[in-house]
């Protein structure tokens, strides 16, 4: 169904709570007020339309003779379209329902919401801060337009709990911890009894910077260089997802070669992403044999990107309006003797982890989730591929090359752990096939175009498929040389919900295998575990090692 | 005279300071091997005497709670025990230092005490594993444990002796028992590497790390000790199984060929994976070990009895 | 005095022959932490030079730490460098751990990591290569062997 058909649908269900709507291309925004909003998204989601992708909270600063309002946005997405609920609040008590009750994957988006922009979520339970440490003082709200440094100097006194302290809904919350007497912040919080996870949840922020406040204080073109360090893996997408935004604002299209080099980039970055991934997640498991072996192999793509950038990681390759680097002859064939190489190579981790017997015992039937539950709770990436949930942007809503060069995602329907690394190889293959073909037909032409220093007014919406998958970002500008507003949601925070809930009823074992099932994206070595025993008063603190130590010696020479 | 002898026997050759040079050196074949296998250069030949001496010269945190006397106790017993198993064995390819009849179930019994006083370490410990811990470690014991006695009892029932050095002298004069008794060979290694926790269940680097939680709560000297003790005994046992069934080891040559060969192949199952691996669950290995085990005892007693020579 | 001096210079000598490390993220974005896991790989392989990777800070001598350290992170940080028993030494790795790095002025940073413990080293890039973090450690050790390092960290 075309995207005007649908919003004629969805316009047509929600009308009685929306006073106002507007489409524009992809796009269909709707007004409505904090009152109305949960019926309207109600009705939004009896339609069965597509996955809550993000929420953003837009301060609109002062504004005389008024106090000024905060806009919460709910971005919904289906492929290339993107329904927009809008609650404009005012700024002196800024206050919104919490759309968990149809939307459970919401709760997480409107912690964020509560804690960065100060905007009252009523009925989300209690809990303590997720993205703010414990000692950030009470009423500062970092990404409001009047904050400032000195402002968040710390208390030295854990915060109460966030919330509105109104009993939870019927929806199960996988986020945040439940227990605002825990003292010690792991990362992970697990409930057993015996040897199952009754409980799991989260406790995100240790990789918080406070970029997108950041992004405020750089110019347009300073910004790449800050979104590509949001993450070392998959630094490239980031860059490329606002770059594309900033050059949507601005009017500006890239040449075809650029796109193309983009592109390249893009499906090599996803190429040494999911190597990386197979050898930590072998490492998980204790196969550290095949840990050596594919990082080993990874060095091989290592090369080719500095060969063609001059790094090995941040090879920040985009302008706005273009890329500084071409990929000549003598590199592109570098590139396909390397991809050769890998293609030998991944053919034999393909029969590894589809074959052998002790890497199956970890993997077959774990971590189970079902097409309904990925689809419901807003699973993207290889993780939702997995499961038989086709989302996958490049081939829904191609961006830069690949409506010339078109991508066939790859499904599994097992929806178990061993599906997700099988999707992971498969892409692979595609990801070389890919390469070879854009290095095949490169379009010849410039390298950029000239961009304006100064961004004209406007609002953009850029998604682009990471290797972790949709990578959503909102830009905002008010036609200056800084952006007005960059907010960035990352894939996993789509898929921990998921991944969350599926832990509960598993063994305490197989929780780490879980978890980077996903291939979460954060830091490797320092997550920790606090464990609440059934029974014990005291909460034991393991480091990520123990558990994955305790998983690898159940497995291999403790379980019955 | 004799007490003197007795000493150096006891601290400097075949026994204490040798067994100690050697199982560092032993240490150091294994890491470098697993390395090789995966492809790397690995460590230099002095790697683990310096891991030893850094261990011994570093602070010990004890942690609160726990009972100090079984703290610092446990390591020196678990290195004691391997320690005084090595002075049964022929070790160097020379007699064993001491012997007496019946010293085949002292020696398997002192290397058991590794694993016991892990298990023991585990529960000492207030937090991480605790009970779990050393259940695990005490299951450990009767999963490969078990097996392993069964399997040196194979040779010994081969050579009509409970002595260690009598066993010996039999191998040396017959066909070498890996022939005769595959089975208990099989059991014997697997049974060995399984109570060193060799099989790639590890840290990066493939380096033997105990996984029990007993070991992350010691940092110096009881760390040293429990690593050393360790090394002692995958050299005193690669040592009795080239000795039984590799046909003996009757001087230092065939010592030095005869372990290594069988190093070699623990570093080779260590390093691959897929379908060379065997790594069982405790209630597989427990029953398919002893079940196997048990067969190839039965096997020769029948024999024995119907008077055929082995 | 004879013994004692010989017994230091074993020490010594085994401390820089065995720099066991454990690595802590205070809230980078992983590009330093992944070039210092190709370390251990087979190209880089720092075994050969005895060190190891310990998941438990209380078998370390060396803290190998990235990040601009969140708020968050800080605490763990300093609980992390606590438990490490002595001597011992930190590395920081990465541009961030310097002065923040990209991030210099955000607001959920603290920006240094030796305004939060005693650096021994710090290994600028953003991020350093791996031959880099080898330069860094190899440095530590020559700091070492030079006994300007004093145990417990600052120099």
């Amino acid at each position: 169904m075309s995207p005007e058909a649908d919003f004629l649908r969805i316009s047509e269900s929600v009308g009685p709570w929306v006073s106002g709507s507007r489409t524009a291309g992809h796009r269909l925004d709707m007004d409505t007020s904090a009152e109305r909003l949960v019926p309207a998204v109600t009705a939004f989601k009896n339609l069965s339309w597509g996955y809550l992708s993000a929420i953003t909270g837009l301060d609109s600063g002062t504004v005389e003779p008024s106090d000024g309002h905060i806009e919460v946005l709910y971005h919904f997405c289906r492929g290339p379209a993107v329904v927009t609920f809008r609650v404009k609040v005012p700024r002196g008590d800024p206050s919104v329902p919490s759309i968990g009750a149809p939307v459970p994957p919401a709760v997480l988006f409107e912690r964020e919401l509560a804690e960065t922009m100060g905007v009252r979520v009523t009925g989300l339970p209690d809990g303590k801060r997720q993205f703010l440490s414990d000692d950030w003082p009470e009423n500062v709200y970092p990404l409001r337009k009047d904050f400032t440094l000195e402002s968040a100097a710390a208390t030295g006194e854990p915060a109460p709990a966030v919330g509105s302290g109104e009993e939870p809904g019927t929806f199960i919350i996988p986020i945040g911890p439940q227990h605002p007497a825990l003292k010690e912040p792991g990362h992970f919080e697990l409930t057993v009894d015996g040897e199952i996870v009754t409980h799991a949840s989260i406790r995100l922020g240790y990789v918080h910077r406070g970029i997108e406040k950041g992004a405020e204080d750089r110019s347009w073109v300073h910004n790449i260089y800050l979104m590509e360090r949001i993450c070392g893996i998959c630094s490239h997408i980031h860059a490329t997802a606002y770059v594309l935004g900033v050059e949507s604002l601005a009017g500006v299209a890239a040449p075809p070669r650029a796109q193309a080099v983009r592109t390249v980039f893009c499906e090599m970055e996803r190429i040494h992403s999911h190597l990386l991934w197979l050898g930590v997640a072998a490492h998980e498991a204790g196969f550290d044999t095949l840990f050596m072996y594919s990082w080993r192999d990874r060095e091989t793509i290592m090369d080719l990107l500095e060969e063609l950038s001059g790094n090995r990681v941040n090879y920040s390759v985009n302008l706005l309006g273009g890329v500084k680097y071409d990929v000549d002859t003598k590199a592109a064939d570098s590139v396909r003797r390397g991809l050769d190489f890998l293609e030998r190579r991944t053919k034999h981790y393909m029969k590894i982890v589809t074959s052998d017997e002790s890497f199956l015992r970890r993997t077959r039937g774990v971590g189970a989730i079902t097409y309904d539950q990925a689809n419901l709770l807003g699973t993207v990436g290889p993780t939702a591929r997995a499961s038989g949930v086709s989302r996958d942007l490049r081939h829904e809503a191609p961006y830069l090359a690949y409506r010339d060069f078109p991508i066939r995602p790859v499904l599994d329907s097992r929806c178990d752990l061993a599906a997700r690394f099988v999707v992971r190889i498969n892409e692979l293959f595609e990801s070389y096939r890919m390469v070879r073909e854009i290095l095949d037909r490169m379009p010849a032409g410039e390298l950029a175009v000239p961009a304006p220093r100064k961004v004209q007014e406007g609002e953009v919406i850029s998604r682009v498929e990471a290797p972790r998958g949709e990578l959503f970002y909102y830009l905002r500008s008010t036609g200056g040389v800084k952006p007005d507003r960059v907010k960035v949601r990352t894939p996993s925070l789509c898929n921990w919900a998921a991944v969350l809930s599926v832990a509960v009823g598993h063994k305490l074992a197989d929780i780490p295998m879980i978890l980077v099932g996903i291939d979460p994206c954060f830091s490797c070595n320092d997550r920790s575990i606090t464990l609440r025993r059934r029974g014990s008063r005291s909460l034991e603190n393991w480091s990520w090692e123990d558990l994955r130590a305790y998983g690898i010696s159940y497995y291999a020479g403790g379980a019955t | 005279m004799s007490v003197v002898l007795a000493l150096v026997a006891l601290v400097i050759f075949p026994g204490g300071l040798f067994v100690i040079f050697g199982s560092l050196a032993y240490e150091y074949v294994d890491r470098k091997l697993v390395a090789r296998f995966q492809n790397r250069v690995g460590p230099r030949w002095f790697q683990p005497l310096a891991d030893l001496v850094k261990l011994l010269v570093k602070e010990e945190i004890v942690p609160a709670g726990v009972n100090r006397g079984l703290f610092n106790g446990l390591p020196l017993v678990a290195l004691a025990a391997s320690l005084t198993a090595a002075l049964y064995v022929p070790m160097a390819g020379l007699a064993p230092a001491w012997g007496f009849r019946g010293d085949l179930v002292v020696t398997v019994y002192l290397m058991m005490m590794m694993t016991l006083c892990l298990g023991l370490a585990g529960a000492n410990t207030q937090d991480r594993f605790s009970l779990i811990g050393s259940t695990r470690a005490l299951t450990q014991l009767f999963s490969y444990e078990a097996p392993f006695l069964l399997a040196l009892l194979g040779p010994s029932i081969a050579a009509g002796t409970w002595r260690i050095s009598e066993v010996n002298g039999y191998a040396r004069e017959h066909l070498w028992m890996i022939v005769t008794q595959p089975l208990g060979f099989l059991v014997a290694l697997i049974g060995l590497m399984g109570k060193l926790e060799l099989p790639p269940f590890d840290a990066p680097e493939a380096e033997t790390e105990i996984v029990s939680g007993a070991l992350t709560e010691y940092s110096g000297r009881g760390l040293a000790f429990f690593r050393l003790g360790r090394d002692v005994e995958l050299l005193v046992g690669l040592t009795l199984i080239s000795a039984f069934y590799l046909g003996g080891l009757a001087n230092p040559v065939h010592f030095i060929l005869k372990t290594l060969g069988l190093l070699f192949v623990t570093a080779g199952l260590q390093s691959l994976f897929a379908r060379l691996r065997i790594d069982q669950t405790v209630g597989l290995w427990w029953r398919a070990g002893a079940v196997l085990a048990l067969v190839q005892l039965l096997v020769l007693i029948v024999l024995k009895i119907l008077g055929v020579r082995l | 005095m004879a013994l004692r001096g010989a017994l230091d210079k074993a020490a010594l000598w085994s401390r820089i022959n065995s720099p066991w490390l454990v690595h802590f993220n205070s809230g980078s974005c992983n590009g330093c932490d992944i070039e210092i896991l190709a370390t251990l790989a087979p190209r880089y392989d720092l075994e050969r030079f005895g060190v190891k990777l310990q998941g438990s800070p209380r078998h370390a001598d060396v803290l190998i730490c990235t990040g601009p350290v969140t708020r968050l992170a800080r605490e763990r940080l300093l609980r992390t460098y606590e438990q490490m028993p002595a001597p011992k030494f930190v590395i920081a790795v990465g541009s961030c751990s310097i002065t923040g790095g990209a991030f210099h002025g955000c607001y959920n940073i603290v920006g240094d990591i030796g305004d939060v413990i005693p650096v021994d080293v710090y290994v600028p890039g953003c991020p350093p290569r791996p031959e880099a973090i080898i330069d860094g450690v190899v440095q530590l050790l020559t700091k070492l062997r030079a006994s300007i390092a004093r145990p417990g960290g600052a120099s």
